[in-house]
C-alpha cells in the first residue's frame, strides 16, 4: 500500500476503529473446575434496565450458591462453583440469538439464562434445541414461544394469556363490588408483538366467558418503540370506552402515558399490562401515574418470609430495592437451575434438562410459592394486581386474600 | 370524528413537525456544505438531552435555558469534533464510505460514552408544564409541546436569518450550491465548513434538549429520530432549510392523520414509504418543486 493510499484512506482507518471501540468484544477460555453457566441480557438498548435488573437477580444467586462452596456434582463427588459467562445483547434480536448459539457452541455452557422480553426471547428460543442445552428465560412469557414443541426451554414467568385474563377477573371483580357499573366499554391498545396479543386474548377470553360485564369498543396494536401516539390516542378518544387497557414495554407505557395525560384523556381505569409502578415511570411523571393498575408477576409487597429476605440481600447486593417484579423471577429461575444441576448429579446437559422437567422450587418467591414447570416448559403461577397510588406508594389489590390495599375504582379525575 | 378532533389531531401534528424540523435542520447544515451524512447526529441528539438533563437536576436551570446553552457548548465541541476527525475526510461533491464510517463510528463511541457516564438507566426531565395541557374549548394543547414547537420554530428562522444576513450565512450558501467557485470567489472553505460542522452539531445538541423535555432518553436515545430526519432532508431536498420544515411538515401529517385510516401499527413504515416515494418520484425533494415554480414564473 502506498503511503499515498494510506493517507487518502486515514479516514476510513479512524472509522473501523472506532467501530471497534465503540462495539467493543469479549472473549472465552475453556472450562476447568468449574460450572459455566451462560447470561443473555439485554443491559444496553430499549429493554436495559430491566435487563440489568434480572441480571442482579441471576448474579445475587450466583454470589450466594458460590459462598457456600457451589453446586455439588455427585458424578465428580464435590461441589463446583459457578462461572458465569455474561453477554449484553443490547436488546437486539439478530445480536441476542447470536450470543446464545456462541455461549451454547464456542464457551461450554451447561445452560443458559436469558431472553428478557418477548422479542428477544423469541428469538433465542430457536437455538436450545439446536444444541441441546437447556435455556431458563425469566422474562418472555409469550404463548407463541412455548407451543413449537421444543425441549430444551423452559421458563420462570406465567403466560401473559393469564396476565389477560386476570386482568379480566380483576375487573370483574370490582363490578361484582358495586365500584364499577355492568357494561363499560373497553378500549383494548397493545404492542404488536406476541405479548400484546397474548394480553388481549387473554381479556377477551374472560369478557366472552362473562357475558354483560364489559364490551370492547376498540382494539388496535402499535409498533414498539414509538415516539407519537397522538393519532392513535385520538382514535381511542373517538371510541368513547370507559376503560383504556394498554400493553407496553417501559419506555412505550411512559411515552404513551405522558401524551394521553397531555391530551386531556380520562377513564375509569388505566392499565399498561405488566407495566405501571417502576421507578423510572413515577420519576418520569410523578403523581401522573397514580391509579394505574398493572398485573405482574411478583410483588414487594408479597408477604412470604423468603421474599422479604430476597428483598434484603438484594438491596445489600444491589445497592438499591427491587424495582417492581424483574429481578424475583431472574432470582429464582436460577435457583432452579442450581437445584436440577445437583438433582442430575452430573453435567450432562440432557440430564440437567431432565431434572429441569420434575423440579420443584418449594420456597419460591412467585405468587403461590412453588415454581415448577409445566409439559411445554412454562411455569403457570397466579399473578397479582398492584395499584399505584399517591404519595409513591404501591398496593397489591388483587387477589383479596394477598391484598395489601383496596382498590380505588373508579380512578378520580 | 368531529371538527375538534380533526383541529386537535392538526395541532398534534403541526407540533409534532416543529420538534422533526428542530432535529433534521442540524443534518442539513452539514450534508449542505460538506456532503456529509452526520449519522453521529444522533449520538449528539443523546448528548444534548442529556446535556440539558444535568443543568436542570445539579443547578435547577429550566430546560428552556439549558437549551440555550446547549447550542454555544456544542457549537464549540462540533468544531472540536471537526479539528480532530472530520477535516481528515477528503472533500467531494458527493457523500463518501469513508464519512460514513467515520461518523457512524463516531456515534457508536459517543453512545458507549453516555452508558459509561450514565448507565441505562431511563431519565427524564419533570417539570410543571410537562404534563399541563392549554384547553381552549374542545382543543387540548400540550404547553410543554408548544413550548418546544416555539423554541424550534424559532431557531429555523434565526437560522435561515443568519444564511441570508450575514456573511458566513452568504459564504455557506454559496458552498452549497458550488464548493468550488467559492473558493475562488475567496471564501475560505476549510474555516467556513469548520464553523458549519459547530453550527450542525449545535443544533443537534439544542434540538436534543428540546426532544428531551418531550421524551424519556437513555444512551440509545437519538436512533429513533435519525431515520425520520433522514426521510426529512430527502423530502426536502437535501440542502434545503425551507425544504426541511416543508418536508417535516409533510411527515408530522401523514404520521399523525394516517393512522386514522390504517392500523397504528403500520406506523414505521410509513417514514419509509414516504423515503421510498420522494426517491422515485421527487429526487430533487420539495425544493425542486419550488426551484420549478419559480422558475415557470
Amino acid at each position: 500500500m502506498t503511503k499515498h493510499a494510506l493517507r487518502n484512506n486515514r479516514p476510513i482507518f479512524i472509522g473501523l476503529a472506532l467501530l471497534a471501540v465503540g462495539a467493543g468484544f469479549q472473549g472465552g477460555k475453556p472450562a476447568a473446575d468449574e460450572i459455566r453457566i451462560g447470561v443473555v441480557m439485554p443491559i444496553t438498548g430499549r429493554e436495559g434496565k430491566p435487563g440489568q435488573y434480572q441480571r442482579e437477580g441471576i448474579e445475587l444467586t450466583f454470589k450466594q450458591i458460590n459462598q457456600k462452596g457451589g453446586i455439588y456434582v455427585k458424578a465428580l463427588n464435590k461441589k463446583l462453583p459457578i462461572k458465569e459467562i455474561f453477554y449484553d445483547d443490547g436488546s437486539d434480536q439478530a445480536k441476542s440469538a447470536g450470543l446464545v448459539e456462541r455461549a451454547m457452541t464456542s464457551d461450554n455452557v451447561v445452560a443458559v439464562l436469558g431472553g428478557y422480553s418477548t422479542a428477544l426471547g423469541e428469538a433465542e428460543s430457536v437455538m436450545p434445541d439446536r444444541y441441546r442445552v437447556p435455556w431458563i428465560t425469566p422474562g418472555a412469557a409469550a404463548t407463541a414461544i412455548f407451543s413449537r414443541g421444543y425441549q430444551y426451554i423452559f421458563g420462570a414467568l406465567a403466560p401473559i394469556e393469564l396476565l389477560g385474563y386476570t386482568t379480566g377477573e380483576f375487573l370483574g371483580s370490582l363490578v361484582d363490588q358495586g365500584k364499577l357499573k355492568k357494561g363499560l366499554k373497553v378500549a383494548e391498545v397493545v404492542e404488536n408483538t406476541d405479548h400484546g396479543v397474548d394480553y388481549v386474548n387473554g381479556i377477551n377470553r374472560w369478557i366472552k366467558e362473562h357475558p354483560g360485564y364489559f364490551q370492547v369498543v376498540f382494539s388496535e396494536k402499535f409498533e414498539l418503540g414509538g415516539t407519537d401516539f397522538s393519532g392513535l390516542l385520538q382514535k381511542v378518544k373517538n371510541a368513547k370506552a370507559d376503560i383504556f387497557l394498554s400493553d407496553a414495554h417501559l419506555q412505550d407505557y411512559i411515552t404513551m402515558q405522558r401524551q394521553y395525560l397531555q391530551s386531556g384523556m380520562d377513564h375509569q381505569m388505566i392499565s399498561y399490562g405488566a407495566r405501571g409502578p417502576e421507578q423510572d415511570a413515577r420519576k418520569a411523571l410523578g403523581d401522573g401515574i397514580n391509579y394505574i393498575f398493572a398485573g405482574i408477576w411478583w410483588s414487594d409487597n408479597l408477604p412470604y418470609p423468603q421474599a422479604k429476605q430476597f428483598i434484603a440481600d438484594y438491596t445489600a447486593f444491589t445497592g438499591h430495592k427491587p424495582d417492581s417484579w424483574y429481578a424475583a423471577p431472574a432470582f429464582d429461575a436460577t435457583r432452579i437451575l442450581a437445584a436440577a444441576i445437583e438433582k442430575a448429579g452430573s453435567l450432562d446437559k440432557t440430564a440437567i434438562r431432565d431434572a429441569l422437567r420434575t423440579i420443584e422450587l418449594k420456597d419460591s418467591l412467585l405468587p403461590g410459592q412453588v415454581l415448577r414447570f409445566g409439559k411445554n416448559g412454562q411455569v403457570n403461577t397466579p399473578f397479582v394486581i398492584v395499584q399505584n397510588k399517591p404519595g409513591g406508594k404501591v398496593d397489591i389489590v388483587y387477589p383479596k386474600d394477598a391484598a395489601t390495599g383496596d382498590p380505588i375504582a373508579p380512578k378520580p379525575r | 370524528m368531529t371538527a375538534a378532533d380533526l383541529l386537535n389531531l392538526l395541532i398534534a401534528a403541526l407540533l409534532l413537525a416543529g420538534t422533526y424540523a428542530a432535529m433534521s435542520v442540524g443534518m442539513t447544515v452539514i450534508y449542505g456544505v460538506m456532503k456529509i451524512v452526520n449519522l453521529a447526529h444522533a449520538g449528539f441528539l443523546m448528548l444534548g438531552a442529556y446535556f440539558v438533563y444535568e443543568l436542570h437536576e445539579r443547578l435547577g436551570l429550566d430546560p428552556l435555558l439549558g437549551v440555550l446553552l446547549a447550542f454555544p457548548a456544542f457549537f464549540l465541541a462540533g468544531m472540536g469534533v471537526h479539528w480532530l476527525l472530520v477535516r481528515w475526510i477528503p472533500s467531494s461533491d458527493k457523500p463518501t464510505l469513508n464519512s460514513l464510517l467515520l461518523m457512524f463510528g463516531l456515534w457508536l463511541v459517543l453512545q458507549n460514552i453516555g452508558y459509561l457516564i450514565w448507565g441505562n438507566t431511563d431519565r427524564s426531565i419533570l417539570t410543571a408544564r410537562t404534563l399541563q395541557t392549554i384547553h381552549l374549548g374542545p382543543i387540548s394543547i400540550p404547553k410543554v409541546g408548544l413550548v418546544v414547537f416555539v423554541a424550534a420554530v424559532g431557531s429555523v428562522v434565526a437560522l435561515e436569518l443568519a444564511l441570508h444576513k450575514t456573511w458566513f450565512g452568504r459564504s455557506v450558501r454559496a458552498l452549497m450550491q458550488d464548493r468550488y467557485a467559492g473558493r475562488l470567489v475567496g471564501i475560505h472553505v476549510e474555516r467556513t465548513a469548520r464553523l458549519t460542522f459547530g453550527l450542525g452539531i449545535a443544533f443537534a445538541g439544542a434540538a436534543g434538549g428540546l426532544l428531551a423535555m418531550l421524551y424519556s432518553f437513555s444512551p440509545d436515545f437519538g436512533g429513533t429520530f435519525l431515520l425520520r430526519a433522514f426521510v426529512i432532508i430527502v423530502l426536502g431536498g437535501l440542502e434545503s432549510f425551507s425544504g426541511v420544515a416543508i418536508g417535516a411538515v409533510i411527515l408530522a401529517l401523514v404520521e399523525t392523520f394516517s393512522i386514522m385510516v390504517i392500523p397504528a401499527g403500520y406506523q414505521p413504515a410509513i417514514a419509509f414509504s414516504l423515503l421510498v416515494v420522494a426517491l422515485i418520484a421527487l429526487p430533487g425533494g420539495v425544493a425542486s418543486l419550488l426551484q420549478k415554480r419559480q422558475h415557470l414564473a
